[in-house]
């Protein structure tokens, strides 16, 4: 079974490059430009991760983490968030929220592909 | 150490000058005896005798009170507070014996300090700035995630072996695209960077000015004579002053007065209650402002541009390193041109005598607000013709200074942290009272402090109210000249409150008020 992501990020150019490392590891994708169509997809479709921009339009990534582990149907869902500020402070909000893991931008390829593979594999 | 200096300096300027005793004290009508006295430190001097002695022996005056050589002092105190110079445990002693033997290395210290401290700011607020913009962190973030797209297709492109073609057009149009959204944020970055004034970050245009009026004594004599003239110009223009300027204001710059209603008009215009639309040459002034207010801000405005020649002429002095420190300056001269039209000269000063300096007399007197009296009070120092010098202050509920003018031997305190037994800041505790204290300094000066809280109404329920805190202080010596002395026994210690400039600069180590560990020692 392929290993299905949602990636939730308003840049089509970074959506564009995960998409195709991630396809070129078995990975199913789906994405989404904006927090508000981000959890609204959730709610339809549950994928095995979730890769999570901070910098987000309509919702920022912060807010979507909290909903979705206030949701008990996606508490435990694996979330990769993805920032371009990595400061202290971020990563604190994101690891209160419950955020699984965190990367900072410009991130390689093979640092995504690692870490999502670690967060879909069964605990 | 002023006052100390006094008496001696008398005696070394008789002495050079080859003048007696008695033949001196002949020349300003006083006995000899008295004049040994005062040589010898035992009588205090000031007013009309000062000034005839400075004549007689021909030296500046500043120079004979050593009012220049205390504000240095004062400056080098506020030096040896800062946390870099704590090791070195500096007194006022050392740094009064370093005036004194080399006046040209404490001034020398004293700038390098300056130039320090400077720096300091620069680099403190830089650092704010790159952590705080708005536009700084909106670009980093795009560059960031510029380069992530960038660093994302190259990888692709570098390690995918079998990429088809297309594919390969693909992220190659990718890298281009966002290599050139990269450039346009490089660019804006440097053209931020290559507008922002770096010295205005750390320069401080308030101080500045500060330091250009207190240099000037806070008297400029051409404003003064320009008010006067001025004022002739206006008389049998109008029944009140306020109609004379609106009459004046229209006949001779096509200006016409509007009194609107807050509420119709964009309050974010308005400074000080009024605003000048250049496009219609109209002088918006709201219909709720005080007559204080409407009168000084009329003033204010003509006098802006019927003196405008020669407020450029005071202002052009190299101490205004900056456009903002020039046109602070600019209006503090126009504010300052207001005082004098309104409060002329001559009749202010004999009325202030008269009324033995009672600003409530003065302020109504006058249609005046108590801080307008307490400004002109402050500038009453025609070498012919002097009132009481007065130290002012101003500050907000958060003991911020926002105003200060000092008197030698007072140190004012610098934007905040002021020493809170200080009237200015128990006013707050009674609003609207004027509160009149007695302070002695722990070098034995001692100094009438009048305070009272001045309220700044709102112009709508949507503004807040405002208040803030003004204080006059002179020395005792000059107290039992106002009404602010009545009933106080000025030579009973005692009744006096022990204060200080502020915890750092303080010596008294059992002040239950103490919030911070005094840097300078005491003289032991």
């Amino acid at each position: 079974m392929p290993v299905r992501v949602l990636i939730v990020e308003d840049e089509p150019n970074i959506v564009e490059s995960l998409s195709f490392i991630l396809k070129r590891e078995g990975c199913a994708i789906t994405t989404e430009l904006d927090g508000v169509s981000g959890l609204a997809r959730l709610r339809v479709e549950r994928p095995d991760v979730l890769i999570l921009d901070v910098m987000l339009p309509k919702l920022d990534g912060f807010q979507v983490l909290k909903q979705i582990r206030s949701d008990a149907n996606l508490a435990e869902l694996p979330i990769l968030m993805l920032t371009a500020k990595g400061q202290q402070k971020d990563r604190q909000t994101a690891e209160e929220l419950g955020v699984s893991a965190f990367i900072t931008k410009p991130f390689s390829n093979q640092e995504v592909v690692k870490l999502v593979m670690e967060l879909a594999a069964p605990s | 150490m002023a006052r100390e200096l006094v008496g001696y300096k008398i005696r070394e300027a008789r002495k050079t000058a080859g003048i007696t005793q008695s033949a001196l004290a002949k020349q300003v009508g006083i006995s000899p005896s008295y004049l040994n006295l005062i040589e010898a430190n035992r009588r205090p001097i000031a007013g009309k005798l000062l000034n005839a002695l400075a004549d007689e022996l021909s030296i500046d005056l500043d120079s004979l009170t050593g009012k220049s050589e205390q504000r240095l002092i004062d400056d080098l105190i506020t030096m040896a507070s800062d946390p870099l110079l704590n090791s070195y445990a500096l007194d006022r002693g050392s740094i009064e014996q370093l005036v004194g033997r080399s006046p040209l290395w404490a001034r020398s210290a004293l700038a390098i300090f300056r130039a320090y401290r400077d720096q300091s700011q620069a680099v403190t607020a830089l650092s704010d700035r790159l952590n705080q913009d708005p536009f700084l962190n909106d670009a980093v973030h795009q560059m960031l995630t510029q380069i992530t797209a960038i660093r994302s297709a190259s990888e692709i492109l570098d390690s995918v072996e079998d990429l088809e073609a297309d594919q390969q057009k693909r992220f190659h149009t990718i890298i281009s695209h966002e290599s050139n959204r990269l450039s346009k944020v490089a660019q804006s970055l440097a053209e931020f960077f290559e507008k922002g004034d770096q010295r205005s970050v750390g320069a401080t245009p308030i101080d500045e000015v500060d330091d250009f009026i207190i240099g000037r004594g806070n008297y400029f004599p051409k404003l003064e004579q320009s008010a006067h003239n001025f004022q002739q110009k206006l008389e049998g223009h109008g029944e009140t002053v306020e109609a004379a300027l609106m009459e004046f204001l229209h006949r001779r710059h096509r200006i016409s007065v509007q009194y609107v209603m807050p509420e119709s008009v964009d309050l974010s215009f308005f400074r000080n209650q009024c605003t000048f639309v250049e496009a219609t040459r109209t002088f918006l002034i709201l219909n709720n402002s005080s007559i204080s207010t409407r009168r000084f801000q009329l003033a204010r405005l003509a006098a802006e541009i019927e003196q405008a020649d020669i407020i450029a002429e005071e202002i052009d002095d190299p101490n205004l390193t900056t456009d903002e420190s020039r046109i602070r300056a600019q209006r503090a001269m126009a504010s300052y041109s207001a005082g004098a039209l309104l409060f002329p000269y001559e009749r202010f000063l004999s009325d202030a005598e008269n009324a033995r300096y009672d600003i409530e007399i003065l302020r109504q007197r006058y249609s005046a607000s108590f801080e307008q009296i307490c400004h002109r009070l402050t500038t009453l120092h025609a070498p012919d013709a002097r009132g009481i010098p007065f130290a002012l202050l101003r500050t907000n509920p958060a003991g911020h200074t926002t105003k200060r003018f000092p008197v030698a031997g007072l140190m004012l305190p610098q934007g905040g942290r002021g020493c809170p037994l200080w009237a200015i800041y128990t006013a707050f505790q009674t609003p609207g009272r004027v509160t009149r204290r007695l302070a002695e300094f722990p070098d034995g000066g001692r100094f009438l402090f009048i305070a009272r809280t001045v309220t700044k109404q709102p112009a709508t329920f949507r503004e807040q109210q405002f208040l803030y805190a003004v204080m006059l202080a002179t020395d005792t010596i000059h107290a039992d000249k106002t009404v602010y002395a009545d009933g106080l026994d000025l030579t009973t210690r005692a009744i006096a409150d022990p204060v200080g400039t502020s915890c750092r600069l303080c010596v008294r180590t059992n002040c239950l008020q103490r919030e911070e560990e005094a840097i300078i020692k005491s003289d032991g």
